[in-house]
């Protein structure tokens, strides 16, 4: 299994601080997420069924006909590779780490590639795999751009699988639009703008046929009760959308600024973390640490993902812990 | 001339570098003096060249014209350095008796498949026994990386699989080619590239021609070593490395022969590397597990296995001629 940020209690056992007492920047999801209201007894005593409108809304809010609910991304991260035959796939790099794993796994060739090698490598791939905006980097490139590499794939039978579990802050970078199209593979989260992680909800979007294929491969009642619930009341909810994305972009630019004036002025980022590159992240770490602060420490490259603190007084508790930490 | 070869390699896996009276070592000297005597500006003009060149707002016309004349320099500078050596290295393989063993004598000179090994094999020695201080130390001696940011086991690796290329396999290519005299203005040209091909303020224009005549020279070389690397590691893969890889690093014959190598091996290598302070974004290269102490050895190997099969294949290919010959 892969390391993941987010592993409170590990970190409290290490450093000998209480679970409550700290404040956890290391996952990159938005701290104050949708509001979940108290739920009905019989989402949790009786099986979910596909008609109580949660497609419906994922339509509206995706603008997508085609698309499939699955338990997270995670799901579909896992399921994809073993819809085509052994292939090679390109996949950006750093990257969230989990795809080419997978693909792996399924006995793909994965070849990491840089940002600006993918033009040059493109005609080597059956299908490309895109974070956008990338995780931990931030690095998002220009949607027209993702399109004309979908249109050189597709013309040959290859994907373009787009991670796009960062992007609801700027729904201008998303391809989620354009889906369905042969060869295009979109996949959203609620974990991340939505701050719902534990509800488990994510959606592909794609050709139906491929999403026939993939539903058979995930079996029925793939999603809890309760977690289509809750999704469904949240996606239907565009006033808290409105209002979030916009809170998120100020709050961004804040740590974004906090970060610089202290010296480790981010390598990159998007609405929900920022991304510093430092030799000396694992001491940053540390020391944040010690002080009840998680940041997630990637070792290749040496660097830290720091999300966003949920209200003033942890703003003011992070802004602290730079000071004492750095020159 | 297979059999110079063989004796060259075994006279090479014999004595290694030599430890006095390295004939690179006079060399270098001479380069030194002759670069503090032509690398800087117009005699005539100096004082009020150095002055516009040095001032940001000099128009741009005035410094092109002043990097157009070290251009030049540094060209004359490397004519001098190497039409004596390689005009006295071809008289002296023509001579009769002293020929063929000066043949022995210049390709020994110029291949460094020994000292390969004995600069790498301290860095997986070190790592070996869990030293990593040790093996940073050196590291630092084979890649001009700052040495507290040096990942040891993939530095080494990528050192290995590049002088494969620049040590090894391009001066028997050009030994086949040219007898001697190539063999010793490969290495020379080799030499001068790795003293002045740099893109700092001293060298960007005077070592511009060292660096066009080693990307010239290194071309057909590198990519034979590229081949080489690929049939005798995992082929597929280490080709499309090549393909997808190689065009986004910006040296145009170590991209191909590291990505390559680093495929045939089913390594990762490149990703960012700090030089002088600053961390450089480099693509990603090769595919599979991030490299690990023991692959310094698979490395070596690869490059052995290498020579092995390019002493086979002229042994091969003088025993045809020479059966055609007296057929």
């Amino acid at each position: 299994m892969l390391e993941h940020g987010g592993r409170l209690r590990e970190a409290s056992m290490t450093y000998g601080i209480p679970l409550a007492d700290w404040l956890d920047l290391s996952t990159g999801l938005n701290p104050r997420g949708w509001p979940v209201p108290p739920l009905p007894a019989e989402d949790w005593q009786r099986l979910p069924e596909e008609n109580d409108g949660l497609e419906e809304a994922a339509r509206d809010y995706y603008g997508c006909a085609s698309l499939l609910p699955v338990a997270g991304s995670q799901a579909a991260i896992q399921a994809l590779p073993a819809l085509r035959p052994a292939c090679r796939v390109g996949i950006l790099s750093p990257g969230y780490a989990e795809h080419a794993l997978a693909w792996h796994r399924a006995g793909h060739g994965v070849i990491p590639l840089a940002p600006e090698g993918i033009d040059s490598a493109l005609a080597e791939l059956d299908v490309l795999l895109l974070i956008h905006p990338n995780n931990p980097t931030g690095h998002a490139f220009e949607p027209a751009r993702l399109l004309a590499w979908h249109a050189r794939l597709a013309a040959r039978g290859g994907w373009l699988v787009v991670d796009e579990a960062y992007v609801d802050a700027t729904p201008k970078l998303s391809l989620a639009a354009s889906c369905p199209m042969p060869g295009l593979v979109v996949l959203r989260s609620l974990g991340k703008f939505f701050g719902l992680a534990g509800a488990r909800v994510g959606f592909v979007l794609a050709e139906p046929a491929l999403l026939e294929a993939l539903r058979e491969r995930l079996g029925p009642w793939a999603i809890a009760h309760p977690s289509r619930h809750v999704a469904r009341l949240a996606l239907q909810d565009a006033d808290w959308q409105a209002a979030t994305r916009e809170r998120l972009m100020r709050e961004a630019a804040r740590l974004a600024g906090l970060l610089a004036a202290r010296g480790l002025a981010p390598r990159g980022g998007c609405a929900l973390f920022q991304w510093l590159r430092a030799p000396e992240a694992a001491r940053i770490h540390e020391a944040l640490a010690r002080r009840g602060i998680l940041a997630r420490l990637f070792a290749e490259p040496a660097s830290l993902r720091l999300g966003l603190p949920p209200d003033e007084a942890d703003w003011i508790r992070l802004e602290q812990a730079l000071k004492e930490i750095t020159p | 001339m297979a059999l110079t070869l063989l004796a060259a390699v075994l006279l090479d896996g014999l004595l290694g570098e030599p430890r006095r009276l390295h004939p690179l070592a006079g060399f270098g000297r001479m380069a030194d003096g002759l670069e503090a005597r032509l690398n800087k500006p117009g005699k005539t003009r100096r004082n009020e060249l150095a002055r516009d060149v040095a001032d940001s707002r000099a128009s741009p016309r005035l410094q092109e014209s002043a990097g157009a004349r070290s251009r030049l320099r540094g060209a004359l500078a490397v004519s001098l350095l190497l039409v004596p050596p390689t005009t006295l290295a071809w008289w002296l393989s023509t001579l009769p008796v002293a020929g063929p063993l000066w043949g022995v004598l210049a390709l020994y000179f110029a291949l460094g498949h020994r000292s390969l090994h004995d600069h790498a094999r301290p860095v997986a020695e070190a790592l070996g026994r869990g030293d990593l201080a040790a093996a940073r130390d050196h590291a630092a001696m084979l890649v001009s990386r700052d040495r507290e940011a040096i990942e040891p086991a993939a530095a080494t690796c990528e050192s290995v699989l590049e002088n494969g290329s620049d040590g090894v396999f391009g001066a028997l290519f050009w030994f086949l080619v040219a007898g001697p005299a190539g063999a010793v203005l490969f290495r020379l040209a080799n030499t001068l590239d790795a003293m002045w091909g740099y893109k700092t303020a001293r060298f960007l224009h005077f070592g511009w021609a060292a660096a066009r005549l080693d990307d010239l020279l290194g071309y057909l070389p590198a990519r034979l070593t590229a081949l080489t690397y690929a049939v005798l590691g995992h082929t597929r893969q280490a080709l499309a490395c090549w393909r997808a890889q190689a065009p986004a690093w910006k040296s145009p014959n170590a991209g191909p022969v590291m990505a390559t190598g680093a495929g045939a091996l089913g390594i990762r290598l490149g990703g960012p590397a700090r030089y002088h302070g600053a961390w450089q974004d480099r693509p990603p290269l090769g595919t599979g597990r991030p490299a690990e102490g023991t692959d310094i050895g698979r490395a070596l190997d690869l490059v052995s296995r290498g020579v092995i099969l390019w002493l086979a294949l002229a042994l091969l290919g003088a025993a045809i001629i020479e059966g055609v010959l007296h057929a």
